[in-house]
């Protein structure tokens, strides 16, 4: 009930800041709420799959090129058109990666999604075709207003909240949390578990397209440190902070950290050692994250 | 004889140097209790791993009501009716017992790829979960977290997860192993109960529950099959006693 009461009033308020119309906040808190979606997809790996993946920023930033290769050369604009397209990109490049990384499990898997992230960085990063180091920008955005654009990543967020909800109470959320408490029985009981984890990935993979194709609508540019590991490094570290295995924890956690970025960079320039900090803390005394204190006792 | 639901035709596993298992060809007739004994090391895990897909064979083959599933992956064996239960229990330690089974019956429908209707809306599933709980006694404890069940109601709990798979073999990998004497003639009832209408493969060191369940009986030894006979014959052949229950008695 708490848990309900908090994600309502959260959800509200940020509504209410669409009204305002202020330039930073919107622009702020629509950066948030994409790291919100970003930490909620990656959960479903994470926390409800027990799969590690340091590939979501590929998917993110594949995303976002998609969308500025599309309007840039092809001239198509249209978000109708434009956002499942990117979305599907993400996705099947997330069918691809996740059908080859799948062959590998625990650390194994970690490292060829860290080595196909690294190869889709340096392609985008060697390639002047595609931008180079300097990125590109997106000439003609699918949502021209600020106010809108902030509207859109707050429905985003909320659908892509839903639709994973609904999705991990359904049969296949019982088969992941399976997989995530003893794969090998799920096997013995047969379920051919890495089909249900290769799906996982490919949802994963187009949350996280969501996440890019947004990024590159609110600011009109990407760049390729925006596909690299350091930023899916980060999008895990949000799931811990937040709490794995419960998706509104994570939303929180990329919410805090953006406070603590914004505020912090005011105070110190060393505020990535506040946010250092904060993950030691909590992985020490909150292992369950920020949804632990919401939490009487561990999810069944 | 009967007819064979599942046979081996010179079955065999090399780890190395070592015939774990070493041309075995044996056949389960249906609706049979066939135990498997046999000294430490003898290969009895390894044959009941290569039967239910958990390890590849090194050569020979494995037939499943005539079709070659040598190659088969434990998933596919599984709903093709080979239903395995572990030595040491193998559960979902961290959710409750109820949804243990739960799972295991779901994984009857056609497919769980099911994305919507929440997983509570497939009665079939339940009342397939409900039977086998209470089939095991479980039927009081199905809100108790799995990891933290008794050693023997883990037991229970195990073999209750293989009957929610409506299987129509059941590999038992020493059931009785580590319980204490009450407990162990609850599953000896229990096992008893699940093993009408079904194919049994048993591995088991109790003899007097070997004995006491079994229609067939085959001992291994050193990955090799010793002789195969009727429980009053093995236990009257000198040979056996020789090479297994002597050996176990001293």
């Amino acid at each position: 009930m708490r848990r309900q009461a908090l994600l309502l009033a959260a959800a509200a308020a940020l509504a209410a800041v669409a009204f305002s119309g202020d330039r930073f906040w919107l622009q702020f808190l629509g950066k948030a709420m994409i790291g919100c979606i970003l930490a909620i997809g990656l959960d479903l790996l994470v926390g409800f799959t027990g799969m590690v993946s340091l590939a979501h920023s590929a998917f993110f930033g594949l995303a976002a090129y998609a969308l500025a290769l599309l309007t840039n050369r092809l001239g198509l604009v249209n978000p109708l058109v434009t956002l499942p397209a990117c979305i599907a990109f993400a996705a099947a490049a997330a069918l691809v990666i996740g059908w080859l990384s799948l062959r590998a499990t625990g650390v194994y898997f970690i490292m060829v999604t860290l080595a196909f992230t690294q190869m889709l960085y340096y392609l985008f990063n060697d390639s002047p075709a595609l931008g180079g180091s300097d990125g590109l920008y997106v000439q003609a955005r699918p949502v021209d207003s600020r106010v809108a654009a902030y509207v859109v990543i707050w429905l985003a967020l909320i659908a892509v909240y839903l639709v994973l909800s609904r999705v991990l109470r359904a049969p296949y959320g019982r088969v992941l949390e399976g997989i995530r408490g003893n794969e090998q029985r799920m096997r013995s009981l047969g379920y051919p578990t890495r089909r249900y984890k290769l799906v996982a990935f490919v949802i994963a993979g187009a949350t996280a397209g969501v996440a890019g194709y947004l990024d590159a609508t609110l600011y009109g540019f990407v760049n390729p440190a925006q596909l690299g590991w350091r930023q899916s490094g980060l999008i895990l570290v949000t799931v811990l902070l937040g709490g794995k295995g419960t998706l509104y924890g994570p939303a929180f956690g990329a919410l805090l950290l953006a406070f603590i970025e914004h505020y912090g960079e005011k105070v110190t320039e060393h505020w990535n050692a506040l946010i250092a900090a904060l993950v030691i803390a909590v992985v020490l005394f909150l292992p369950r994250g920020l949804a632990g204190l919401l939490q009487g006792r561990p999810r069944g | 004889m009967g007819e064979a639901l599942i046979e081996t035709d010179g079955l065999t596993r090399r780890f190395g140097a070592l015939a774990a298992v070493n041309g075995v060809s044996l056949a389960f007739e249906t609706g049979r209790v066939h135990a498997v004994i046999g000294p430490n090391g003898a290969g009895k895990s390894t044959f009941l791993n290569l039967l239910s897909g958990e390890l590849r064979a090194t050569s020979g083959r494995v037939l499943l009501r005539g079709e070659d599933v040598t190659r088969a992956s434990p998933d596919r064996l599984s709903r093709l009716g080979v239903g395995r239960a572990y030595q040491t229990a193998n559960l979902f330690p961290e959710i409750s017992s109820g949804d243990c089974v739960w799972l295991a019956a779901q994984s009857r429908l056609p497919s769980s790829m099911l994305f919507f209707r929440p997983a509570e809306r497939y009665p079939q599933v339940g009342v397939r979960a409900a039977r086998a709980l209470e089939a095991c006694g479980l039927s009081q404890r199905r809100s108790a977290i799995a990891g933290q069940l008794s050693y023997g109601e883990q037991r229970q709990l195990e073999i209750a997860m293989v009957l929610a798979t409506d299987p129509s073999l059941l590999l038992l990998d020493e059931p009785l192993a580590g319980l204490g004497h009450d407990e162990a003639l609850r599953i000896v009832a229990l096992m008893r109960e699940v093993a009408k209408g079904r194919t049994v493969i048993l591995v088991e060191h109790d003899m007097d529950a070997v004995f006491s369940i079994s229609d067939t009986v085959t001992v291994l030894v050193d990955g090799r099959v010793l002789v195969t006979g009727a429980p009053d014959e093995i236990r009257n052949s000198a040979a056996v006693r020789d090479a297994y229950l002597g050996g176990e008695v001293a």
